[in-house]
């Protein structure tokens, strides 16, 4: 697998020099200077990424890119457009060559062959797409219109087409990996905005053109990173206490972590959203957490039921008004699929019966000292009773991998 | 009617006077800018205000003026105050107000806001009025802009202040002290708003794409402010949890967190360091948790293994916490708050023996005690303020730092409430006198 890319990659960049090349020599040399600045321009935003919602870092590329696009036709005819595109993007690769990690280096090649595709498409678009607005409404509408159309374009080919690449790698569905790099279009439209805004600005304002869009960029950008921050805490947050019952002894340690693991592979495998799946993941970390309520891990044998464990939880995470799902799914982990000779309840939310089914499997295999196969074989026993069907078919899928 | 309510109605009828006067004045002199523009700006203002998210971020503190003043600059010369006052007179219609049929408050707020645009509107129109060429003037109409900032928030702050101040009768306030810090941004936002009005001038298309961009900053930092939100809810709904399993700490957490933001705010802590101190008051008893019951609930003295086990909470709370990046600092706090001052006692990573530890924890050791002495426990009922205070004086230099003991004294006299038993037990007074400490009002 290895072998054949490191063969695909030199043999991919060299036609692409060579295209540039190409490209370099159909200019005069008034737009070979013009060119080069751009180019370097881009290269240099390639290094500057803004963290968003999927984990992906989208590159201020998006921006210098639709900034040269949207530059076509004033003083910058397609052909220059194209190769400062190219070359900016290849400069880009070289930098981040030098200066990025090893282990994202393979990773990046594939994602500056994407952009610079997609960033050529837009350059191409652009141009008829106004000619054909400009028909019907003023010159500065017809170019914001084109502009819209390119962008949302771009934007949904990149996604698809990501989604298209990364599938494979893990075991997500592509609708799943589709949905996630969706979650990311206010990052993404902020960047191809804040390129428009310049494209659009430069011609008439001048250097004025830089305070005007980057001051506004600049505070999404800090939003951006900070709401980054703010995620990631707020999951660690999630994460330390759901393990304050395993450092109390009421639970057994690593419990939670690995029962949200599995909850949240089986989800997947299911095809849940990517925000369904972060509340089976939120309810999975804390499906025991009513178990603090509890001072000795043995007073379950005197009176109390997982039940009641369940609804403490429950109480405690709804105190937190963003959590009121969650709580939801944690109180009705230990309802069964179907009780004998009853109708199915069919309310019961599958994140619930997810957890279910994860958290007896891990009590199975660790705290019983059952092989997979027979934690496996538990699960199959209580299937359409205890457990949803469909659930243990996903659970064995995703223990079999 | 309550003497509250009375002031507060009052306020809301000379403000929206003195609104309705500002926004006449206006029309007097100047002309209403074109319609369609006006209302482009009117909406976004509305939707603005609407959204208002509470962030506890500088940075995003105000974002209605740049909008206003990107506005005033886009009507032009002989309509900006004008224009922009219109859009103040009905920006402050929220929804929840409606939902609430709350009157006087949207009308302080009508009043307050259109006299700060209009102020900021004339103060702009001095510099609008020699503007012939908009492409040579951007520096001049931005700096104008950024000047008209000022003036918006000099009287929008000074008449919220006067208004609580009066209503609330606060006398403590200090109105002025958070100027410093939001300058720059009011500047810079006076300043991008002065620019972005003046390119509309030249280049409408800039407009709408400079206000998609906010657009999705907004949304932006809207998530920031509720997964801020989300955090902090989180975290005290466990701390009900850990409070419920003792009716006895039933919410120590939240006095010692608000003890420990008077003995900070006495100390001049501003900002983020304040923030710290608060949020290691809220978690310092996470660790009890993991504390069985029994322990937590016991009568009398603790043997030696019961008191290892309340002490290894210490380190719970670390171990635990510490995996959350940003409540590190808090948990370093937090596992020093049974340090003493001299350096003994017992703690996490917060605690080395022989050291003074860090003021944060001393501040929270200083909470914690005044907070143990007055409330109700399992062993004792609650002491009087006064001898609370006294065995904290008792103490200083050895258990507390003095100075942090003499800022929770002064802070709590300054905001005249009382914790703690209403009065003295006959055991505290004796043990006052005996120590020669005369009591000097028996009914205290």
């Amino acid at each position: 697998m290895s072998e054949t890319r490191d063969y695909v990659q030199p043999v991919v960049w060299a036609t692409a020099m060579l295209a540039v090349g190409f490209l370099l020599l159909q200019l005069t040399e008034a737009a070979l200077g013009q060119v080069t600045l751009a180019a370097g321009i881009l290269a240099a935003s390639t290094l500057i990424t803004v963290p968003a919602v999927s984990g992906n870092r989208l590159s201020m590329a998006f921006a210098a890119a639709t900034a040269i696009a949207m530059l076509v036709g004033e003083g910058f005819d397609t052909a220059a457009a194209m190769s400062s595109i190219a070359l900016g993007f290849l400069l880009g690769w070289l930098l981040n060559q030098m200066v990025g990690d090893e282990s994202l280096a393979d990773r990046a090649t594939a994602e500056f062959l994407r952009q610079s595709l997609g960033a050529m498409l837009f350059v191409f678009a652009v141009v008829p797409l106004e000619t054909l607005f400009a028909s019907v409404m003023p010159n500065d509408l017809a170019l914001l219109g084109a502009f819209i159309i390119a962008s949302t374009t771009w934007f949904l080919l990149e996604t698809s087409v990501w989604a298209l690449s990364v599938h494979g790698r893990d075991r997500l569905s592509r609708r799943y990996l589709f949905l996630l790099a969706m979650q990311d279009w206010p990052v993404a439209s902020s960047l191809l905005v804040v390129g428009a805004l310049f494209g659009l600005a430069w011609p008439t304002l001048g250097w004025w053109t830089l305070p005007i869009a980057v001051l506004p960029y600049s505070f999404a950008h800090v939003a951006f990173k900070r709401s980054h921050v703010a995620r990631v805490t707020y999951g660690q947050t999630i994460r330390a206490l759901a393990r304050i019952p395993e450092v109390a002894g009421l639970s057994p340690d690593g419990h939670s972590d690995r029962t949200a693991d599995l909850s949240v592979a089986v989800a997947q495998e299911l095809g849940m959203t990517p925000d369904e799946v972060e509340n089976v993941e939120f309810a999975a970390r804390m499906h025991d957490i009513g178990r603090i309520t509890l001072n000795e891990p043995n007073i379950i044998k005197i009176g109390f039921t997982e039940y009641d464990i369940a609804r403490w939880g429950a109480e405690i995470i709804a105190e937190a008004p963003y959590l009121v799902d969650v709580a939801g799914l944690v109180r009705q982990q230990h309802n069964p699929y179907r009780r004998p000779g009853e109708q199915r309840d069919p309310n019961l939310p599958m994140a619930s019966k997810i957890i279910k089914a994860a958290s007896a499997f891990d009590h199975a295999t660790r705290e019983l000292g059952f092989s997979r196969l027979e934690a496996l074989e538990v699960l199959h026993r209580g299937a359409a009773y205890d457990f949803d069907p469909d659930v243990v078919d996903a659970v064995r899928s995703v223990v079999d991998d | 009617m309550s003497p509250t309510r009375k002031r507060k109605a009052m306020f809301a009828v000379a403000y929206a006077a003195m609104g309705v006067a500002a926004l006449s004045l206006a029309a007097l002199f100047q002309t209403f800018p074109a319609l369609p523009v006006w209302a482009a700006f009117a909406v976004v203002a509305v939707l603005i205000e609407f959204h208002s998210v509470e962030v506890n971020d500088h940075l995003f503190a105000t974002p209605t003026v740049m909008l206003f003043l990107a506005a005033a600059v886009a009507f032009g010369p002989g309509s900006a105050a004008l224009g922009i006052a219109a859009i103040a007179a009905i920006a402050p219609l929220q929804r929840q107000d409606f939902r609430e049929k709350r009157i006087l408050v949207p009308l302080m707020n009508f009043g307050q806001m259109v006299l700060a645009a209009t102020i900021g509107g004339f103060v702009l129109e001095i510099f609008l009025a020699g503007v012939v060429d908009w492409r040579q003037s951007f520096a001049w109409v931005a700096l104008g802009s950024a000047l008209a900032s000022i003036a918006y928030h000099i009287v929008n702050i000074g008449l919220v202040n006067l208004a609580v101040r009066n209503i609330y009768q606060q006398r403590d306030i200090r109105p002025w002290s958070r100027m410093g810090s939001i300058l720059p941004s009011m500047v810079l936002m006076g300043f991008i708003g002065g620019l972005l009005g003046a390119a509309y001038h030249v280049e409408e298309v800039v407009l709408p794409l400079v206000f998609a961009l906010f657009g999705v900053g907004y949304l932006a930092v809207s998530s920031l402010g509720q997964l801020r939100e989300a955090q902090e809810a989180t975290l005290r709904g466990f701390i009900k949890a850990l409070e419920a399993k003792d009716l006895y700490t039933r919410g120590h957490t939240e006095r010692v967190a608000y003890f420990a933001q008077l003995i900070g705010q006495e100390l001049n802590y501003r900002g983020t360091r304040l923030e710290r101190v608060r949020w290691a008051a809220l978690i310092h008893d996470v660790g009890k948790l993991a504390v069985p019951r029994e322990l937590i609930r016991k009568r009398g003295r603790l043997d030696d293994d019961e008191y290892e086990a309340l002490q290894a909470h210490a380190h719970v709370v670390e171990d635990l916490l510490a995996e959350v990046d940003f409540l590190r600092p808090m948990v370093q706090i937090a596992s020093g708050h049974h340090s003493r001052f001299d350096g003994t006692g017992y703690g996490g990573s917060g605690h080395s023996h022989g050291s003074v530890p860090v003021e944060e924890a001393r501040i929270l050791a200083v909470a914690d005690a005044f907070d143990a002495m007055t409330s109700t426990r399992s062993y004792r009922m609650a002491l009087s303020q006064r001898f609370a205070f006294e065995e904290l004086r008792r103490h200083a230099g050895t258990q507390f730092d003095p100075e942090v003991v003499e800022a929770l004294i002064n802070a709590i006299g300054k905001t005249g409430e009382r914790y703690g038993s209403p009065t003295m037990s006959d055991e505290e007074k004796a043990r006052l006198l005996a120590e020669g400490r005369v009591v000097a009002d028996p009914h205290v």
